[in-house]
């Protein structure tokens, strides 16, 4: 983050050789801006857990409460209402009303984990409706936790609290036990990254959703009846790539629908630039001067002539469709799920 | 002599590295209890277990075997073998009654004399503090 | 089994006052003399010295001693002094055990009483293991006078050189087309910048024409028996497809190629292109054409016009399309390794961009596009333009956890400021910036040439480079300077990668084959880092050059001189002592179980068929070094260390306490 912010981590580190981590780290600016994207954990050659790091640190902050406000309310708001947004628990599954999805407790093969952006998010409900619709077409027998579904503590571990992470993890785990869930499949690569990565003791297997459309298409359960002849670049999420190694699923489902002609932006799959979404950020506000990242991207979208930025994580579509709408760009090019194209084709 | 208890220990010192170590320990004229007596064997995966129950069996209140660190076994990987010997050997004496902690594994190079007096000081010590082994005095 | 009477001699040392001044060395003596078959129990003030000596040859001879102990200093300092002495006096050198009461007694304790006491069963220790120590013969094998020296890069072109001018027969065996290896493909050699071709050259050329070398080119090692002095080697000679004897090296078939210029040149690590047969380069040993059935219509397809171009060109009509792949069964004395090593693939660092931008260049590649017999002719031009900004980036799979290699590859800091030099003398305008992590010039002559290469308006930033990207039609190069906190963004139309040094691809099964082990880093693992730096555990197996690690040039020729030199040694002297102290097996108690082979690291035992279906092992002496992992994992209790028995040892127990 040194382009864009004071925030420099091999200064901490070396600082706090000898001094007290917590005083450091509260005399410091910057510890708010780690988007913990890990580019920087997955190059460096000396195999230094920065991101780590940064959490350890971030959780110094908040033990002393010193916190920003826009993220206290978060925190806060995950305690209360089991998610970040503010919003009642008992509004939770409000998205998939009149569609007729299955919960878990009737039993199914996979447990579909909406996530809470995608629960709340009115842009995002359109995302977990798409992928409501491809499952169904495809005959998947799969269920939704409902008003029961609790937020997966990606981004609070990743704002310091590991408290409270643990506490949603351990609730979660036992909630899938009680449903006794074999399968999951997530709309955002935080969550996938937190179940499959962090979640310890889990015994159940993660997929994110375009894995799982991959392997439908792949199958043969999933036809397209539409042409979309569109230019479509496809945005790596940090999450989902560089830190789960998932390049090519994504890229088979845009590629399986007729009409799109995919083309690759220079930065792309593990070079790919992060969109700032990650590590709490939807919650900080930026006062840097320089360019967001976001806006680069749009950027490098349509220099390769992109009709359509395509992605596959709740927080890269509302960035990067926030610099498109605040950027005047709709008329040049639109930021779309992947699993919105898919569902637009069949 | 004192009234305090003095265990018996036997050491095994593998020839190239941990024999060679006790000994740079003399040359440095490091100070260390003598209730060790070394046995040299040419590697510490030379160890059976009957040496060590034998040991036991004569008396020993203590056993200590000494080898290369993992990666500079002269015969390659003996010490390993002899790590994972005494795994199961450890075991056995727990079974047996004699408790597993008066069986002691370590690493000590040609170059580690001041590390062999410290092992050799503080299973000294250690067995010291545990005693003799129970029933043994009777018997 | 001789029966005789067991007449055991205790002679104890004071060594000066070192061991008399805290044992009390007459109590020893007193004590020790009680216990049985001791015939003699003695003291003097220097045992080693010679009427010490004297004293127990004497004693051997009049009182008629078969077993002989030595209580002074540690076995490690005069085991083989006393056996030397026990032998002139007529006895098996192995009929003598000493006990350590100098460095693991007098010398560690203070309490006079306690080291006596210690000391005595120390020696009783001793009188308890020599009087079951057995008699052992010395044993001695044939060396063969012939060596395998495997790969021909400059260790392996040294070492061959060095023992055939010993007037020992070696057989060079090179998978390659030609020998010459890395260094052939390289421009300038740091720090003294001669031409790497123009010293290579003659080498090379001298391996051809020496009267004791075998060349046995485009040939792989495929298995390997035996042991020193006697290995037994078999080679793959694979079909050229082009006879040895006929072919001139014209290169009219080149010219005729129907795929010419079609074909990725591996010499010029993809810069440039070649035809089906293909000599790898101009001044290539031997200078003989190959084709490359991968790429050959005519092999692949069946089909090249209405014959092949090749064989209508060729004018000797060397072109042979029935060749044949050949075994060839060779036995040597001995086996020199010098497989060198593979480039890291810098497409495992996406962020360089290698692999995306054509002017991201390995260190390789580099060499090969600035080389005057390169595919531009030493011309610096990317796509026609010579580039103006270039960076050099260090360190690239090399020191670097994040793609396994945590090792330092040692030569690219010296070979990017030779590069960059390259360029500059070249290219005095162009700008040249070099990202590093640390500068290692530790060589005769390196620090100096690094200064240099600064002086000359080289850049140095410390820091590791985070990304490269495109902009317009050139590069930017973004990382920070860690020197000054500061990010640095700079525009290149050239990347230099310095590509670090890894393991050849199938070096694990090269070691199998040879049965040499690996260190951590996956090169092949020296018998002791600093004491035997060439030896393998295997006796008679040496190694040279980056096949045991990342080397320059200096320390790749040191090493193969120091292989050749061991090689040359065992075979000069014809014979070799092999270890005595070794395992055994009791036939009859063998039940064939096979835990010895699988423990063995060496591969000493081996399983036999004595009668159908019935299993026993068989220990081979020569091989076996004596660490006697076998005796432990034998269930049967067939396996018997000689020297260390279970017995022995037991008994040194039962005294020890």
């Amino acid at each position: 983050m040194l382009r864009k912010s004071h925030f420099n981590i091999r200064k901490f580190i070396y600082d706090t050789f000898d001094k007290d981590a917590a005083k450091v780290v509260f005399e410091r600016e910057g510890i708010w801006d780690c988007t913990t994207c890990s580019a920087c954990l997955k190059k460096c050659p000396k195999g230094v857990d920065t991101t780590g790091i940064v959490m350890g640190l971030r959780s110094l902050m908040v033990e002393d409460g010193r916190i920003p406000p826009p993220i206290r309310d978060a925190l806060k708001s995950i305690a209360i209402h089991k998610n970040p947004w503010k919003i009642s628990a008992e509004e939770r599954s409000k998205w998939a009303e009149g569609l007729g999805v299955k919960n878990i407790s009737e039993g199914a093969d996979i447990l579909y984990y909406v996530g809470c952006t995608p629960a709340y998010d009115a842009r995002l409900q359109k995302v977990a409706r798409a992928i409501v619709e491809i499952l169904n077409r495809a005959g998947v027998d799969f269920g939704i936790l409902g008003n029961e579904e609790g937020c997966c503590g990606s981004e609070i571990r990743r704002m310091g609290d590991v408290w409270t992470f643990e506490y949603l993890a351990e609730e979660n785990i036992e909630i899938f036990k009680k449903y006794n869930v074999k399968k999951i499949v997530t709309t955002s690569p935080h969550c996938y990254n937190t179940f499959k990565n962090e979640y310890k003791g889990a015994n159940f297997e993660v997929q994110h959703y375009t894995e799982l459309v991959a392997s439908l298409i792949e199958e043969g359960r999933l036809s397209f009846t539409h042409q979309i002849d569109k230019t479509v670049t496809y945005h790596d999420p940090c999450f989902l790539g560089k830190q789960n190694g998932i390049f090519d699923p994504p890229r088979k489902v845009l590629t399986s629908i007729p009409g799109i002609k995919l083309v690759e932006m220079d930065r792309a799959r593990e070079r790919s630039l992060c969109c700032e979404g990650g590590g709490g950020r939807m919650w900080v506000e930026s006062e840097d001067s320089e360019d967001r990242l976001a806006k680069i991207r749009v950027g490098e979208a349509m220099d390769v002539g992109a009709q359509i930025l395509a992605t596959s994580c709740p927080f890269c579509l509302l960035t990067l469709e926030d610099v498109v709408k605040t950027g005047d760009l709709e008329e040049s090019i639109k930021v779309m799920d992947i699993a919105e194209l898919v569902k637009e084709a069949l | 002599m004192s009234e305090e208890f003095e265990p018996n220990i036997v050491g095994f010192a593998c020839n190239w590295c941990s024999y060679a170590g006790a000994d740079l320990a003399g040359t440095s004229r490091m100070k260390y209890p003598p209730n060790i007596r070394i046995i040299r064997v040419m590697c510490s995966g030379r160890v059976s277990p009957s040496f060590v129950l034998k040991a036991f069996q004569m008396g020993a209140d203590g056993v200590l075997i000494t080898g290369c660190h993992p990666g500079d076994c002269h015969y390659i990987a003996g010490n390993l073998k002899c790590e994972k010997t005494m795994e199961t050997t450890r075991k056995l004496i727990d079974v047996l009654g004699i408790g597993e902690e008066r069986l002691r594994l370590e690493w000590v190079s040609a170059s580690e004399g001041s590390k062999f007096a410290d092992v050799v000081t503080d299973f000294t010590n250690h067995i010291r503090g545990l005693g003799p082994i129970l029933g043994k005095s009777q018997g | 089994m001789e029966t005789a009477e067991i007449r055991i001699g205790v002679y104890i040392c004071h060594c000066g006052i070192n061991i008399a001044s805290t044992v009390d060395v007459d109590r020893v003596r007193d004590s020790i003399s009680q216990l049985p078959n001791v015939i003699v129990s003695r003291d003097f003030k220097y045992m080693c010295s010679d009427p010490g000596q004297e004293l127990v040859r004497r004693d051997i001879k009049e009182k008629g001693l078969n077993r002989i102990v030595v209580a002074s200093c540690s076995p490690r300092m005069h085991e083989p002094t006393f056996r030397m002495t026990i032998q002139q006096a007529g006895l098996n050198p192995y009929c003598l055990e000493m006990a350590n009461i100098r460095e693991q007694c007098s010398w560690v304790h203070e309490d006079r009483e306690y080291a006596t006491a210690k000391a005595v069963k120390l020696v009783s220790a001793a009188v308890a293991k020599v009087s079951l120590l057995e008699p052992l013969e010395e044993k001695e094998v044939e060396v063969r006078p012939e060596a395998l020296v495997i790969g021909g890069g400059i260790a392996g072109i040294q070492a061959s050189l060095d023992i055939a001018d010993a007037g020992f027969k070696v057989y060079l065996v090179e998978r390659e087309p030609s020998i010459g290896g890395h260094m052939a493909q390289l421009d300038k050699t740091f720090p003294t910048l001669d031409c790497s071709a123009c010293i290579l050259t003659p080498r090379m050329v001298e391996v051809e024409r020496h009267p004791n070398i075998e060349l046995l080119s485009y040939s792989e090692v495929i298995d390997v028996s035996g042991y020193i002095g006697n290995f037994h080697v078999k080679v793959r000679k694979k079909p050229r497809y082009i006879a040895m004897d006929k072919c001139t090296g014209c290169g009219m078939c080149a010219e005729a190629c129907r795929m010419k210029g079609k074909i990725i040149s591996e010499f010029d690590v993809g810069m440039g292109k070649r035809s089906v047969p293909y000599i790898p380069f101009p001044y290539a040993v031997p200078s003989k054409y190959t084709i490359d059935p991968e790429n050959c219509l005519f092999i692949t397809k069946g089909k090249c016009g209405k014959s092949p171009a090749c064989k209508d060109a060729c004018s000797s009509d060397a072109i042979d399309f029935e060749q044949k792949e050949e075994i060839v069964e060779l036995d040597v004395g001995t086996i020199v390794v010098a497989t060198g090593f593979d480039l890291f693939d810098a497409r495992e660092k996406p962020e360089y961009g290698y692999g995306l931008y054509d002017n991201v260049l390995s260190g390789l590649e580099f060499e090969r596009l600035v080389s005057s017999s390169g595919p531009t002719q030493g011309k610096i031009v990317i796509d026609d333009k010579e580039p103006r900004d270039v960076v050099f980036v260090q360190c690239v799979g090399s020191r670097d956890k994040s793609v396994g290699n945590e090792y330092c590859s040692r030569v690219c800091c010296m070979y990017t400021a030779k590069q960059a030099h390259l360029i500059h003398e070249k290219l005095p305008d162009a700008k040249l910036t070099v990202f590093y992590i640390d500068i290692r010039a530790f060589g005769k002559g390196y620090e100096e040439f690094y200064d240099r290469v600064r002086e000359e308006g080289v850049r140095y930033i410390r820091g590791n480079v985070s990304e490269i990207i495109k902009k317009g039609d050139r590069l930017l190069v973004m990382a920070e300077d860690t020197l000054l906190g500061e990010p640095v963004d700079i525009e290149a139309d050239l990347v230099v990668l310095a590509t670090g040094i890894v393991p050849r691809k199938d070096v694990k099964e090269v070691g199998n084959l040879l049965k040499i082990s690996r260190s951590p880093d996956g090169f092949f693992l020296e018998s002791h880092p600093k004491m035997r730096p060439v030896d393998t555990a295997t006796d008679g197996i040496y190694l040279a050059g980056c096949a045991q690690g990342p080397k320059d040039i200096p320390d790749t020729v040191a090493q193969a001189k120091g292989a050749a030199s061991s090689a040359m040694t065992k075979m000069a002297r014809g014979k070799v002592k092999v270890e005595v102290t070794t395992a055994s097996v009791d036939t009859f108690v063998c039940r064939g179980c096979g835990r010895c082979v699988e423990v063995c690291e060496y591969g000493a035992p081996n399983l036999e068929e004595v009668e159908p279906g019935i299993f026993v092992s068989q220990i081979n002496d020569s091989i076996c070094k004596g660490c006697g992992a076998c005796s432990v994992v034998c269930p049967s209790g067939a396996i018997s260390m000689k020297h260390f028995k279970n017995e022995q040892i037991l008994s040194q127990i039962a005294a020890v306490i």
